[in-house]
């Protein structure tokens, strides 16, 4: 943990860095590969295909993208407010009709996500405050939503794994928490077994 | 180059806070705002009790019956067919419009359902704790689109329609028809949405016509068009809410259009519907608009035509 905090607090912020980082990031994510085959044993129903035409990236939603979640998060060295923007290559849901195709990619409705899926996404955070010397930090998660309440919308269960870089560092979580009012509210414990790290969030999101 | 690199993020940033600020502001307009803390208000209270609760609602064969469960639901049998609109049970539509009197049955009364009809998606018409406590024998109709935001809950078929399409099976004829109202079912969504998820319906089974408005807006063009296509026998139209006027003129019927379309669909009878049931807008009083439009009614001299239904009240149009 000592180690991580200090990472943090040593990372020099560049354009070049962050590139770097995003590349480790995306290399060494495993899940990409699991995510792939997923992809392929859920490919569109017959009955899901005229509702795929229906649905899809609008430019209205290419927009609306922009608008960042708000999330708090605790870490070892305090707490911070952060914008945070997500995207979802991928994700798989088991909780709909056959009138939904079970796999989804970038485009997913809150249903689609709380009645029951597994997604691979990636975020992206811009910390209000510096954490060491840099505003800037980067996720990818493979979570489980599993619906509780009102087929998730009331309450849904999150359980996945999250990989981390924060000021330069980088650090795999085990990640649980609840999700509440539609999937708009999130709590999240995350933790690092390797650091003995904790990090708690809650996350008001957007689509 | 570093500082340059800063100087602009800085930028982009600041634009990015006014443009969520403008994007989410105006969303929180004080007509958003006044309504969540008016259903905040009322979260604590306990609905009222209905005292026509019909434990047997069902006929072994009726020509035609309506019985008002409250809000958008209604329960018609047609012959041996029962039909339910937007069915909603729960004490609240998305979690904070607070529902002020208890449903008139219990959905355990339903022991057989052959249709559920969804106009469209939003909370108080697509309720999916209600949905999941009805039988598995029904069949549920949904407007074209709507696919996205239905959890499975183990229903005989799901058929989404289109505008004038219609679906036949076992003498029965369901026809999906235009309405005027709003996409999305959590705000934003809305916005993006490539068709129209909202829908009306026309029921015809038995030699008998049922128009089921659905929620919607006044178009004279739309519902003459309706008119000219069927021979309706009984419309179900809502008629709140009413406030804010400027607003809801557009998404919502207030009691006076709400006889204009009664009319224009040149249906025999009407039973009002979407009122008295839940916080709804900005709508002063949960009585306002039945008040209103029962002075409209008498007015116009349509009292054996408009049938003002309590909640729980089963109307046996033809025998």
């Amino acid at each position: 943990m000592q180690e991580i905090r200090r990472s943090f607090f040593n990372w020099n912020y560049s354009l070049p860095s962050i590139i770097m980082t995003s590349k480790r990031f995306f290399f060494h994510t495993r899940s990409i590969l699991l995510l792939g085959l997923i992809a392929l044993a859920g490919m569109p129903r017959a009955e899901a295909q005229e509702q795929e035409e229906r649905r899809g990236i609008s430019n209205s939603w290419l927009l609306l993208q922009a608008v960042p979640s708000l999330s708090w998060t605790g870490l070892p060295a305090g707490t911070h407010f952060s914008f945070e923007w997500e995207l979802t290559p991928v994700l798989y849901s088991w909780g709909m009709t056959r009138l939904d195709p079970p796999v989804h990619f970038f485009f997913v409705t809150q249903p689609e996500r709380f009645a029951g899926s597994v997604e691979f996404n990636i975020t992206t955070q811009w910390y209000t405050s510096r954490i060491g010397t840099s505003h800037w930090g980067f996720s990818g998660q493979l979570m489980a939503h599993l619906p509780l309440v009102e087929y998730g919308e009331y309450l849904g269960l999150n359980l996945g794994v999250a990989r981390y870089t924060i000021a330069g560092s980088s650090s795999n979580f085990i990640a649980g928490g609840f999700s509440t009012l539609f999937g708009f509210l999130h709590y999240t414990v995350k933790y690092s077994p390797a650091d003995k790290m904790v990090m708690h969030s809650i996350d008001f999101r957007f689509f | 180059m570093i500082h340059h690199h800063r100087r602009l993020l800085r930028f982009f940033f600041s634009a990015l806070i006014i443009l969520c600020s403008s994007i989410v502001l105006p969303g929180c307009s004080s007509f958003v705002a006044r309504f969540i803390a008016k259903s905040f208000e009322d979260l604590p209270s306990t609905p009222e009790p209905v005292s026509l609760k019909n434990a047997h609602p069902i006929f072994q064969h009726v020509g035609l019956s309506v019985l008002w469960v409250g809000h958008a639901t209604c329960l018609i049998q047609i012959g041996d067919k029962i039909f339910i609109t937007d069915p909603i049970f729960t004490e609240t539509a998305g979690m904070i419009s607070k529902r002020r009197i208890e449903p008139g049955i219990l959905p355990a009364f339903l022991d057989k359902l052959d249709y559920i009809l969804i106009s469209h998606i939003h909370f108080d018409h697509l309720s999916y704790g209600s949905l999941s406590m009805l039988p598995r024998s029904a069949a549920m109709m949904l407007p074209a689109g709507s696919g996205a935001y239905i959890p499975e809950f183990g229903f005989s078929a799901y058929r989404e329609m289109n505008p004038w399409m219609s679906f036949e099976a076992d003498g029965v004829r369901i026809t999906a028809v235009p309405a005027k109202h709003f996409n999305g079912r959590y705000g934003f969504d809305g916005l993006w949405s490539r068709t129209n998820t909202f829908t009306g319906y026309v029921i015809e089974s038995n030699g008998k016509t049922v128009y089921f408005a659905g929620d919607t807006g006044y178009d004279p063009d739309l519902f003459r068009e309706i008119g000219r296509k069927f021979a309706i026998d009984l419309a179900l139209i809502p008629i709140a809410p009413i406030e804010p006027h400027d607003f809801m003129k557009y998404v919502h019927t207030d009691p006076e259009e709400a006889l204009r379309i009664f009319h224009d669909v040149r249906a025999k009878f009407m039973i009002p519907i979407h009122h008295r049931t839940f916080v709804q807008g900005l709508d002063s009083a949960l009585i306002t608009a039945q008040t209103q439009l029962t002075m409209l009614v008498v007015q116009q001299h349509l009292e054996h035509r408009v049938l003002v239904l309590n909640i729980g009240e089963q109307q046996i149009l033809a025998p």
